[in-house]
């Protein structure tokens, strides 16, 4: 027996339709935010919640502050009512491209006479310039907890001046995101508190910020986890073990079986600590950076002075 | 009546070449001051109404016309540059938005306008072809700088040497043009636009080379010490930026310290225009190097100027007016002498004395008429194209 089809009610039909076109009025009103890396995206998600529609359009398998965007998406940047920018140069791609700067929100514009310069590579000269070498400043100012906390601010400041009625959500998602964040901030300083001299290795120039908030006693390396250091690399450890004798090395990422190996024959071990400046395959930047400080826990934490 | 004003007629056609050269004077006296009228009337509307809309302006202390000029219809003569700190110590305030300005180089003649995409949206610029600025190296043209040079998306505009001689300098940058502006009927019109940082790769402040830490060719490196390279002249600086060679392209130092030559402040609002302006007249009186502008201040300071020398030029056209006058007097008073004889004639045929100043009235009537009329003509093709001529003969 066939079913009876019965006429939607015209009711319900006028109701659908003005259901829909409230859900497309909204999702016009939202504000669109592209940001360059992830942990500010994390950030203004929390804090704008369904005020705005929060973009980090890189790539899963780039790293953000080496990424350059192709035309498409830069007129996706160029479209956005806000553009949020890590700062202390971490996006050089916004140099080679044009976006307007009354939408771009420079989040650690706050702190930027505490940046951290790094020493060049070969400073030369060449045409009327003079001499310059092309060194920088340390980029991933998040890693220091408080920073990142300031830097959270700085995207509420910027989404209240766009929606000024929504103040009191902001500010709240704010304070909520800001204690999370200090309450990490206080935890990893306990931790690293305990035996603050501690020599430790990093696999990568990028916890400069994170060493100076948490007073460790940090060397880092250019080595990449996918790829085996050559013997250069390993003697230049070596040399660097003699003044230094860390137990620890730091890594972006799990290291290769063979590299790590070889590091527990020099008495390291290897342990992750992920600046999570992409978006991670599982949970978000709070549960990374929990993750982290448990990690930091397993060098500083009892019984590991003995190792 | 009628009669009169036909035998008048057929004597002014008879004589057409002395009646044409009097209707030419009569009209040259009265179109020149009414022309220039309106042409003035004009001008100052134009100029009037761009620096009306620009709310302040700010550049290196020196001659604020000069200033004005560049940065509104981007003027031949360029201010002393300031650096992109003072576009930072203006966002700072919180109480504009600072649109900066690097109005120093042409190409083919026309002036390269530096500036971010916020110049588009405060002058309401839209593309009319192709797409806006997105990478180093692009460039966008006015309507009529498109048409002029007959380009559009997709070809390639050539920045001018400052100097044709120096050869030392920098060369000229190749820009690929990715769109075309609607027309605005303002100095937008006649401009290239290109990022600032673009305008500094022009310079050759911001530039792309080959990888210095990685050159093997001996003759490209001057001097070489312990973590010191010095490049010699042959070390090629690419003069066009593509998609293979951009990442090379970098700053050299601060862009804090980088040139432009104004800033256009948005404020937010009434009260922050002023509190903007105070604090760079109170910080003038501690040897601040900037001046803050109000642009419509500094054009109605220069239409003072204009209308000044126009009242002198009012003199002029009055005096050789009165002049041109009086020798047309001169002129109908000899030709009637000259007619005596056929005055005499008419008389005798049995006309008044009345009848004949008619016809005399008659024929200085038309040539009244036929020079109103040209006039009139005259100054409706001026009034139609009063809009491109004061941009042709006055502000470009």
């Amino acid at each position: 027996m066939q079913p009876i089809k019965r006429p939607l009610p015209r009711a319900a039909i006028a109701a659908l339709i003005l259901l829909l076109s409230a859900a497309a009025v909204s999702a016009q009103d939202r504000l669109r935010i592209y940001t360059v890396n992830y942990p500010l995206a994390y950030f203004a998600e929390r804090i704008a919640g369904d005020l705005a529609e929060v973009t980090f359009p890189a790539p899963g398998d780039v790293d953000p502050a080496f990424w350059m965007p192709d035309a498409e998406t830069i007129a996706a940047y160029q479209a956005a009512d806000l553009i949020l920018l890590n700062g202390a140069d971490y996006e050089k791609w916004t140099g080679k491209v044009s976006l307007p700067r009354s939408r771009l929100v420079d989040t650690s514009r706050a702190f930027r006479d505490a940046y951290i310069r790094e020493a060049g590579g070969i400073t030369h000269s060449h045409g009327p310039g003079g001499e310059h070498d092309h060194g920088g400043l340390a980029f991933t100012t998040w890693l220091d907890l408080s920073q990142a906390a300031q830097q959270a601010e700085a995207i509420a400041q910027a989404l209240i001046r766009k929606s000024p009625d929504a103040k009191e959500e902001i500010e709240r998602n704010l304070h909520a995101l800001r204690d999370d964040l200090l309450a990490l901030d206080e935890r990893i300083a306990e931790i690293t508190r305990t035996d603050p001299g501690r020599p430790l290795l990093a696999s990568h120039p990028v916890y400069q910020y994170l060493a100076r908030r948490y007073g460790l006693n940090l060397i880092s390396v250019m080595w990449e986890p996918e790829e085996l250091p050559n013997e250069g690399q390993w003697n230049a450890l070596e040399g660097i073990l003699e003044d230094h004798p860390a137990r620890w090395m730091l890594w972006e990422g799990e290291p290769g079986q063979a590299t790590a190996t070889r590091l527990r024959a020099l008495g390291i071990d290897s342990l992750v600590l992920d600046p999570c400046a992409n978006r991670p395959a599982k949970g978000d930047f709070l549960t990374v950076m929990t993750e982290n400080a448990r990690n930091l826990d397993r060098i500083f934490g009892k019984g590991a002075g003995e190792r | 009546m009628i009669d009169s004003l036909y035998v008048a007629w057929r004597y002014l056609r008879y004589h057409w070449g002395r009646s044409l050269t009097l209707v030419v004077c009569v009209t040259l006296i009265a179109v020149l001051p009414l022309a220039l009228e309106l042409l003035l009337d004009e001008s100052k509307r134009q100029l009037l109404a761009r620096a009306e809309t620009t709310p302040l302006v700010v550049g290196a202390k020196g001659s604020s016309l000069d200033l004005v000029m560049n940065s509104l219809y981007f003027g031949d003569s360029v201010p002393e540059p300031i650096s992109m700190a003072a576009v930072d110590r203006i966002a700072d305030t919180d109480l504009a938005l600072p649109v900066p300005l690097y109005v120093r180089f042409k190409a083919r003649g026309l002036p390269i306008v530096g500036t971010n995409l916020d110049y588009f949206d405060f002058r309401g610029l839209k593309i009319q072809a192709g797409r806006n600025l997105a990478l180093l190296g692009e460039c966008v043209l006015g309507a009529r700088a498109a048409e002029a040079l007959g380009l559009g998306p997709g070809d390639a505009l050539l920045s001018s040497p400052e100097t044709l001689f120096d050869l030392a300098g920098v060369y000229p940058m190749k820009m690929r043009v990715v769109g075309v502006l609607a027309p605005t009927q303002s100095a937008d019109d006649l401009a290239v636009f290109v990022d600032l940082k673009t305008a500094w790769v022009i310079q050759g402040l911001v530039h792309g080379h080959q990888d210095l830490g990685a050159v093997t060719d001996p003759t490209l490196v001057m001097e070489r010490t312990d973590g010191n390279l010095t490049a010699t002249a042959k070390l090629v600086q690419y003069t066009e930026i593509t998609p293979e060679n951009i990442n090379s392209f970098h700053l050299h130092g601060s862009p804090a310290d980088y040139p432009i030559t104004a800033i256009l402040a948005l404020p937010h609002d009434k009260k922050s225009a002023a509190l903007l302006r105070g604090r760079y007249v109170a910080a003038g009186d501690q040897g601040e190097p900037q001046q803050i502008l109000v642009p419509a201040d500094v054009i109605a300071g220069l239409l003072a100027s204009i209308f000044r020398i126009k009242s002198v030029l009012d003199a002029v056209i009055l005096v050789v007016g009165t002049a041109t006058v009086l020798a047309l007097v001169l002129v109908l008073a000899l030709s009637l002498r000259l007619r005596a004889g056929e005055i005499a004639t008419i008389f005798k045929l049995g006309c008044s004395r009345a009848t004949i100043a008619r016809l005399l009235g008659a024929e200085i009537a038309i040539i009244l008429a036929a020079a109103a009329l040209l006039t009139g003509l005259l100054l409706a093709v001026v009034g139609h194209h009063d809009e491109a001529l004061v941009r042709a003969l006055f502000i470009r």
